[in-house]
């Protein structure tokens, strides 16, 4: 009990005391606010583009694609293809006994970002007319849907927010042709956002690729259809597609712009920590040596020496939490629900929305404390071993 | 004793804070020689000689394919010396999660318009270009593989069909191994020939990727362009014309601003480095207060004494500063070798600025500190407790 008393009683004189060595105290702030800042900008980044792409694709939806072409983009699919994949097994049909299938078609055009004015590749989805009740969560927020037949297009309001030329009743030039943008959806902040949706004959016919299309999709009437269309396309030497789940599809695209992102941002902040720890010793050396009168006639009045570590500790605690919490409240002021896109695996931008989760605030203020830990255990120690005689001698 | 053995001794007469002061000026040049580098590497996609070829692309995007009839007529225009072109192939070998950049080229004048990039034995080059199913590999892919020259590789495209097999995969003969042909060029990929392309594929036959130009005068290269695109205005594919490193840095930037990033970073860690010091170097001329009074009692003029603690925080920025910065140059050529980016180094002009920052950090950390010694009073200073 009086051990307790007295750390709280150093511990309050260290924090009451801060001001005195207000500059010195601010510099380990500050330093241990940006490394935070730059840590949690990386992994805010990282998380977010991993979520939009979580987010996307259903797992009641197969999409089928060319076998080994493993993006949406460099798949082939003929008419008789699609025609076949119609009678596959465990899709959900319609009323009328046909099934519920769009097949689509998958091109890039130039597009421009607005932060930037730089060129950016945009995918151009040509859909069925099946193609909206295969996507759940798609709703028109703005305008209609676009007529068969016509060069109108629908584009997704993330992609309208980021790129240049993408709003309601604009015209586009793609090569020789204008399409009009008739209206503009939302799905969820999926990567469906970040299409232009058209229909598929309209872009067949514009992109001169006769009657092939690049995926299919489908609804599953169950868990086990997956197998079963699986099964269907491996038996059929004209098929041989490959079949995946919408969800599983798009949670496999995430890995690699996330890891590059990750493995930029850890080595950065690691080396940043580094740094700030180097300043956060000297600043606690330097309160140690300011305190030192102090701490020895603590010491002569009774006092020990695990009171004056404890309390040396806890003051180096609470400034890398102080710091942390600020670095933290900056990415949160500055960079949260902040929408931005790079290319992702299929060759196109994906618009995200940067995305600072509290588990991400958590392990970057566990490297704050550690920077507050050892910064603050040596120049601890040397408090709790302080000579008294040598104290006094001092200055 | 000299001046610069006084800075010396007042610099180590604290050894442990001087040198976790190194360490944190170490840290700051170290992340910005590794990132100056990143962005020198950025800056210099495709090396100088990209800047005199040109590149066109079909206009709505450069994944859209132009007919193939357009490389004649390019070669018409005047101001143009070379002209060829390519098809992206959407190269594996075996597993198809591991992409090798593949071309299908015009093979005779891809490799007479990269004769600056592409170096190839003589005997090899014949081969290759005598060889209808032979196909070359950079070094680094055919030793990833383990393929020798004369070895039977099946291929596979993740976007065509071979028709004459009905499957993806192509079988060709290794004829050649490219290597880089200057400092900057980066052969890390596989040409085969057009012809063989054309006549297996199911479609994509007759077209053009992308064509590249070699001009007459770098100078013409605006006019060439120009001209280029204005002759196919309003056909079914409209071109775009730019330098070949135009369109690589147009292609980069696609991945974010990563110019940004780095300039945030940087701008994060030197800013953290400042307080540090700063405040570290003005406690420690405080502290010497006393010192400093009988300095100037023994008749030290207020400018000597100026210089020795602006000297101090010059000295420290630049003996935490340039290893940083060397072991930054070390780090960045053992990445260069390992993922084959020509440009990633510490250039010159990014060392100078280095060190231009070094000094500018060691005026702003020592000049108020400075400033206070050289305006101290002496009686103050023996004076202080």
């Amino acid at each position: 009990m009086r051990l307790l008393n007295q750390i709280i009683a150093v511990s309050t004189i260290n924090l009451k005391s801060l001001p005195q060595r207000f500059l010195p105290s601010l510099s380990t702030i500050v330093a241990v606010a940006l490394v935070v800042g730059v840590l949690l900008a990386f992994m805010a980044m990282a998380a977010g583009f991993q979520r939009t792409l979580q987010g996307t694709g259903s797992p009641d939806i197969a999409i089928l694609m060319r076998d080994g072409s493993q993006q949406e983009v460099n798949s082939v699919i003929t008419l008789d293809q699609v025609r076949l994949v119609g009678e596959a097994p465990g899709i959900v049909r319609k009323p009328d006994g046909s099934p519920l299938i769009s097949a689509e078609l998958y091109v890039i055009v130039d597009g421009v970002k607005r932060s930037t004015g730089t060129k950016a590749n945009l995918p151009l989805r040509g859909i069925g007319a099946d193609g909206p009740a295969l996507r759940p969560g798609m709703t028109l927020v703005a305008g209609r849907m676009f007529a068969p037949g016509s060069n109108e297009i629908i584009v997704g309001q993330a992609l309208s927010k980021e790129f240049a030329g993408f709003d309601l009743g604009q015209q586009v030039r793609f090569g020789t042709t204008v399409w009009t943008i008739v209206g503009t959806f939302a799905m969820e902040g999926s990567v469906f956002e970040s299409e232009i949706w058209g229909d598929v004959r309209v872009v067949q016919s514009l992109f001169q690729r006769g009657s092939s299309f690049q995926t299919i999709r489908v609804r599953m009437q169950d868990q086990g259809a997956l197998d079963q269309i699986k099964a269907f396309s491996e038996g059929d030497p004209r098929l041989k597609l490959a079949v995946t789940s919408e969800q599983d599809f798009f949670a496999g695209q995430s890995s690699g712009t996330v890891k590059l992102i990750q493995y930029a941002g850890w080595p950065l902040a690691i080396a940043m920590a580094l740094g700030a720890l180097a300043g956060a010793l000297n600043t606690m050396y330097s309160s140690v040596a300011a305190r030192s009168r102090e701490i020895a006639t603590l010491r002569c009045i009774g006092f020990g020496g695990t009171s004056a570590f404890i309390g040396t500790l806890l003051e180096s605690l609470v400034l890398a939490v102080i710091g942390g919490l600020i670095g933290a409240l900056a990415v949160w002021l500055l960079f949260d629900g902040a929408s931005t896109s790079t290319l992702g695996q299929g060759f196109t931008q994906i618009v995200f929305s940067i995305a600072l989760t509290p588990a991400l605030v958590a392990q970057a203020m566990v490297l704050a404390l550690g920077v507050g830990l050892i910064g603050g255990i040596f120049p601890a120690w040397r408090a709790a071993r302080l000579p008294i005689a040598a104290a006094y001698a001092q200055g | 004793m000299t001046d610069f053995s006084l800075v010396l001794a007042n610099l180590f007469s604290h050894k442990l804070r001087t040198a976790l002061m190194m360490v944190a000026i170490l840290i700051a040049f170290l992340i910005f020689g590794f990132l100056a580098g990143i962005q020198n590497g950025l800056d210099n996609v495709g090396g100088k000689a990209a800047e005199s070829r040109l590149v066109t692309v079909n206009k709505i995007n450069f994944t859209q394919p132009m007919p193939v009839a357009y490389v004649n007529r390019i070669r018409a225009v005047a101001g143009v010396d070379n002209v060829s072109f390519a098809n992206w192939f959407g190269g594996y070998y075996q597993d198809p999660r591991q992409v090798i950049v593949t071309f299908a080229v015009d093979a005779e004048t891809y490799l007479q318009i990269y004769r600056d990039d592409i170096a190839m034995a003589p005997d090899q080059r014949a081969a290759f270009l005598s060889t209808r199913i032979g196909m070359v590999a950079g070094r680094k892919i055919a030793e990833r593989h383990g393929w020798k020259v004369g070895d039977r590789i099946p291929l596979s495209s993740n976007i065509y069909t071979n028709k004459n097999t009905g499957t993806q995969t192509w079988d060709f003969t290794l004829v050649g191994i490219m290597d880089p042909a200057s400092e900057e060029a980066n052969p890390d990929f596989i040409l085969f020939h057009k012809e063989y392309f054309n006549e297996s594929v199911t479609f994509g036959r007759d077209t053009a990727g992308w064509i590249v130009i070699e001009t007459a005068d770098p100078a013409q290269n605006g006019a060439v362009a120009d001209q280029i695109d204005a002759m196919f205005a309003n056909s079914p594919a409209e071109t775009s014309t730019d330098t070949e490193k135009a369109f690589g840095q147009a292609f980069l930037a696609q991945l974010g601003n990563i110019t940004l990033i780095i300039t945030w970073v940087v701008g994060a860690a030197f800013f953290t480095i400042l307080m540090i010091v700063g405040n570290t170097m003005a406690m420690a001329v405080r502290e010497r207060t006393k010192e400093i009074g009988v300095m100037k009692t023994l008749g030290f003029p207020d400018g000597r004494i100026f210089r020795l603690v602006l000297g101090e925080s010059l000295l420290l920025s630049l003996l935490g500063g340039l290893p940083g910065l060397g072991l930054a140059a070390l780090g960045l050529s053992a990445i260069r070798e390992g993922i084959g980016m020509p440009g990633l180094a510490l250039a010159p002009f990014w060392a100078g600025v280095a060190v231009l920052i070094m000094l500018a950090l060691g005026f702003l950390t020592g000049i108020i500190p400075a400033w206070n010694a050289l305006r101290l009073n002496i009686v103050t200073a023996l004076g202080r407790q």
